[in-house]
């Protein structure tokens, strides 16, 4: 009906509306002045910067061990995966290896935090589409990781745990005993969530055949993570590049060649199974040892010096994250750069939002989990 | 004997015309009351409703239970401060909500109630045509929603206010043929079919068993009548704010709010009354009320599993159901009720 | 290659790095696309005090390459890439907005995070800090830049 409409409309007549800063589903603080020839939309442009820290700047004040706060705070569903991604450039860049256990602690840590982050954006996402249930179900559980990141480093979101050359705190029969607990009911209420959605036959008609994204607008543009594996492209930083101990470790990586809306929600839902796989395969083979390495106690982490330069990719729950840390002898960084998964994806919105109705682009702009810390820093 | 009579009996010494203008007076403010107490009853059950779906507890600090939660809220949304936008349209935009709850009150006047023990009858309004006449208040809502949405300067609420439009003119063409096929099933059997009353007494079995699909199609029109999910896309608080009703505060608000909620207890009276027996059962002449309520909150609840468990359509496809699906289903029930009023009539 | 290389060498991790003059650097990155670099990873700027140094990160999917080309600029012009690749867009802007460095020909330049008429430009070595600069927001909803501490939030 709508969408037979010829683009033989006149530019003259496009309204003009801006779904502001704040707005009930635009995930965060994104501006988005929509020109509209009824109730389709012609052209997006996205206005960020609302939440602009300038932890770049920031960061070079400060020491190497106290940059890592504000790596919290980018991506603050997925904290975990943040410091990852930090130290992988400034352990490398300072030249302290962290020890065995550690590596295996932050890989625990992190496929946690990767599971946090995609139960908040699937519960936000049935929001977006009016489904007010699930909202609440996958909340439910997202406490039960919080409640273990209490249980390890005393906060629940901004959890500064890890340091460089290993972690703050060694784990105990306690935190084994509540991760493992945690992993023995979460199968089968993922599975329950998953079918609230999938069951649905008015879920399926809002998110089939909508927002497709071919791959090579996918990689012009530059856009990692669940979104270019739901396109079909297998690229997964966990395999390319192995950091921390993913080389042994068994697991699979989703892909998706239907490169809708619904391709992105089911990857986005296998990687979670995924991340239960490796959890339990890591719990069982964390080795004894050291926690943290000698040469970088409290007392001696202000006086680490960088030389030179360092770029680590890892992958966060967005997409490839990647921090590029330029020293120049000091004990401050000089230049630290993030690359961060959410800006990229936000770029390709434009594409993938013309000629579709508004609520198709309010649906289309929450499959990409945008969150707006990472994208403004 | 019916409440009217019963309150003229009580004003009696003061006279034959006094009594009565007094008798229709607090009837008016009666029945007023019981259409507030069964607002705030319903958003009250709603909200228990909804946080248990959700594995939450619900209002229970204010009062025990949280039973004095509406109050503390509404009393809340009177006192907020009134801010009006710069370049509304004046008039219609104070008129709209004042329109939309006149239309849930006319309808609910019109409604049947049946018996109830010592004071009789329970019905209102004795019309000839008060299917007709339903009809009509029903169709002022969708006027003061149109209003509201035009007359305040926001292009939220101008595209919502259209999208309403969309939906009320695709859904009230299959509602009011599927109510067309149970008059003319009730015409054989009483003089005036287009009361309500004579409709409801006709059940000895309820119109729901010959005419499923069109207790489907009806309940489907109830649902998008009330705008809650999956036909909330007027109102869908995730793309539009809040629709029609973006640049309203306080107990204009309020007004709105309770629309809806009232046209959900609205909705599901009709369906019961119409399809489903209304107050018919044992004993109903002294609890036919009983019943009658029994079957709406059964109804009531399933709405409510209904909004919170589904995601909202998008516009053209609901467009597209009602003028492709709805009407031709509803005219087939009409085809199959002529039948049965043949079929009823030659045995 | 066809094209002058400054100088080639293997950074700290592990990855080879292409030193070009400004001049030649839209040659050398229509080549490397030819050769099948089809994602530019990042784009970053450093300020190096006498001269900005840009960095550009390339990555070629089919044959898992991964390639740093850095250039330097005197003046801070450089020529733009966002003609081969689309997701230079956002990133130079980014650059401009933060660093100062304005690349040629790119279609739409203008700041990223921070409004119009902010002054200065905050990643260099040479910004004060202590000018503090507050935001607010005129009655169509764009954001502007003042230094007058009475007319922000």
């Amino acid at each position: 009906m709508m969408q037979d409409q010829k683009s033989k409309s006149n530019p003259d007549e496009w309204v003009e509306l801006n779904m502001g800063p704040q707005h009930p589903s635009t995930h965060g603080v994104l501006r988005l002045k929509l020109k509209l020839d009824g109730e389709i939309v012609k052209d997006v442009e996205p206005i960020i910067g609302y939440l602009h820290r300038n932890a770049e700047k920031i960061c070079e004040l400060d020491y190497y061990c106290d940059a890592m706060m504000y790596f919290d705070r980018m991506d603050y569903v997925a904290a975990m995966n943040m410091e990852v991604g930090y130290l992988e450039a400034a352990e490398k860049l300072l030249g302290i290896p962290p020890p065995e256990r550690a590596q295996w602690i932050r890989v625990v840590m992190a496929e946690l935090s990767r599971i946090a982050a995609h139960l908040v954006w699937a519960g936000a996402y049935g929001l977006d589409l009016g489904m007010l249930t699930p909202f609440f179900y996958c909340f439910v559980e997202r406490e039960k990781i919080l409640d273990i990141f209490v249980e390890v480093s005393g906060s629940r979101q901004q959890v500064n745990y890890m340091s460089i050359g290993g972690v703050y705190q060694d784990f105990n029969d306690k935190i084994i005993a509540k991760i493992e607990a945690f992993l023995d009911q979460f199968p089968g209420k993922l599975e329950d969530i998953y079918k609230a959605f999938i069951n649905n036959d008015i879920f399926i008609s809002r998110t089939k055949g909508i927002g497709i994204l071919e791959p090579e607008v996918a990689i012009d543009y530059g856009v990692t993570g669940p979104m270019l594996r739901a396109s079909g492209i297998p690229y997964d930083i966990r395999k390319e590049e192995p950091y921390l101990v993913y080389d042994k470790i068994n697991f699979d990586i989703p892909i998706s060649h239907k490169k809708d809306n619904l391709a992105r929600f089911i990857v986005r839902f296998e990687e979670m199974r995924q991340s239960v796989k490796i959890v339990k395969q890591a719990i069982k083979q964390i080795p004894e040892g050291p926690y943290f390495n000698p040469k970088s106690k409290k007392s001696l982490m202000i006086r680490l010096r960088g030389e030179g330069e360092y770029y680590a990719r890892t992958e966060s729950p967005k997409g490839e994250f990647g921090v590029y840390l330029v020293g120049d002898g000091g004990v401050k960084p000089y230049r630290i750069h993030v690359r961060s998964p959410s800006f990229k994806n936000l770029s390709v919105l434009p594409v993938l939002a013309r000629d579709t109705m508004v609520a198709d682009m309010v649906a289309i702009s929450g499959t990409i989990d945008l969150v707006f810390g990472e994208v403004d820093r | 004997m019916n409440v009217l009579t019963h309150l003229a009996q009580f004003f009696s010494p003061l006279g034959h015309y006094i009594s009565y203008i007094l008798a229709y007076l607090f009837e008016t403010i009666f029945f007023i009351i019981f259409v507030m107490v069964v607002l705030v009853m319903m958003i009250y059950l709603f909200r228990k409703y909804m946080a248990r779906l959700q594995l939450r507890i619900g209002p229970n600090r204010v009062g025990k239970f949280g039973l004095l939660q509406l109050i503390a809220d509404s009393m809340k949304l009177v006192g907020k401060e009134t801010i009006l936008p710069k370049n509304r349209d004046d008039l219609p935009y104070k008129v709209a909500p004042v329109l939309v709850f006149l239309g849930l009150v006319l309808a609910f006047a019109l409604l049947p109630y049946g018996d109830f023990f010592y004071i009789g009858s329970l019905t209102i309004t004795h019309s000839g045509v008060s299917v007709i006449l339903l009809f009509a208040a029903i169709a002022i809502m969708p006027v003061g929603e149109l209003l509201a949405g035009v007359s305040s300067s926001n292009k939220y609420a101008v595209m919502g206010a259209l999208r309403g439009v969309a939906k009320d003119v695709s859904f009230e063409i299959p509602m009011m043929i599927s109510v067309l096929a149970l008059v003319m099933m009730a015409s054989g059997r009483t003089s005036s079919p287009l009361n309500l009353e004579s409709l409801v007494s006709t059940q000895f079995i309820p119109y729901g068993i010959p005419e499923v699909i069109g207790l489907f199609v009806f309940f489907i029109a109830m649902v998008a009548r009330a705008s809650y999910s999956p036909f909330d896309m007027a109102e869908s608080d995730s793309e539009l704010v809040s629709g029609h009703s973006t640049e309203y505060t306080g107990m204009r608000f309020g007004l709105f709010y309770m629309g809806m909620f009232g046209s959900i207890f609205l909705g599901s009276m009709m369906v019961s009354l119409l399809y489903l027996g209304g107050y018919n059962g044992p004993f109903s002449s002294d609890a036919g009320f009983i019943y009658l309520l029994i079957k709406t909150m059964i109804l009531v609840l399933i709405s409510f599993t209904i909004w919170l468990s589904l995601p909202r359509i998008r516009i053209d496809k609901f467009v597209n159901m009602g003028w492709k699906y709805l009407l031709p289903i509803s005219i087939i029930n009409l085809i199959i009720a002529g039948f049965l009023t043949l079929g009823v009539g030659v045995l | 290659m066809l094209v002058e290389i400054i100088e080639e060498t293997k950074g700290k991790d592990g990855r080879r790095i292409l030193k070009v003059a400004k001049e030649n650097l839209i040659e050398l990155m229509t080549e490397l696309k030819k050769q099948g670099f089809n994602h530019l990873s990042l784009i970053t700027g450093v300020d190096r005090k006498d001269k900005l140094e840009v960095v550009y990160h390339l990555h070629n999917f089919e044959s898992k390459k991964y390639i740093v080309v850095k250039t330097e600029t005197l003046d801070e012009r450089v020529p733009s890439v966002s003609g081969l690749w689309s997701s230079a867009n956002w990133d130079e802007r980014e650059q401009y907005d933060m660093m100062g460095i304005v690349f040629e020909g790119h279609p739409n330049l203008k700041r990223m995070f921070l409004p119009e008429n902010w002054v200065g430009h905050p990643l260099r070595k040479n910004y004060d800090l202590k000018k503090v600069q507050y935001i607010n927001m005129d009655e169509e909803g764009n954001d502007y830049a003042t230094f007058d501490p009475g007319d922000g939030w």
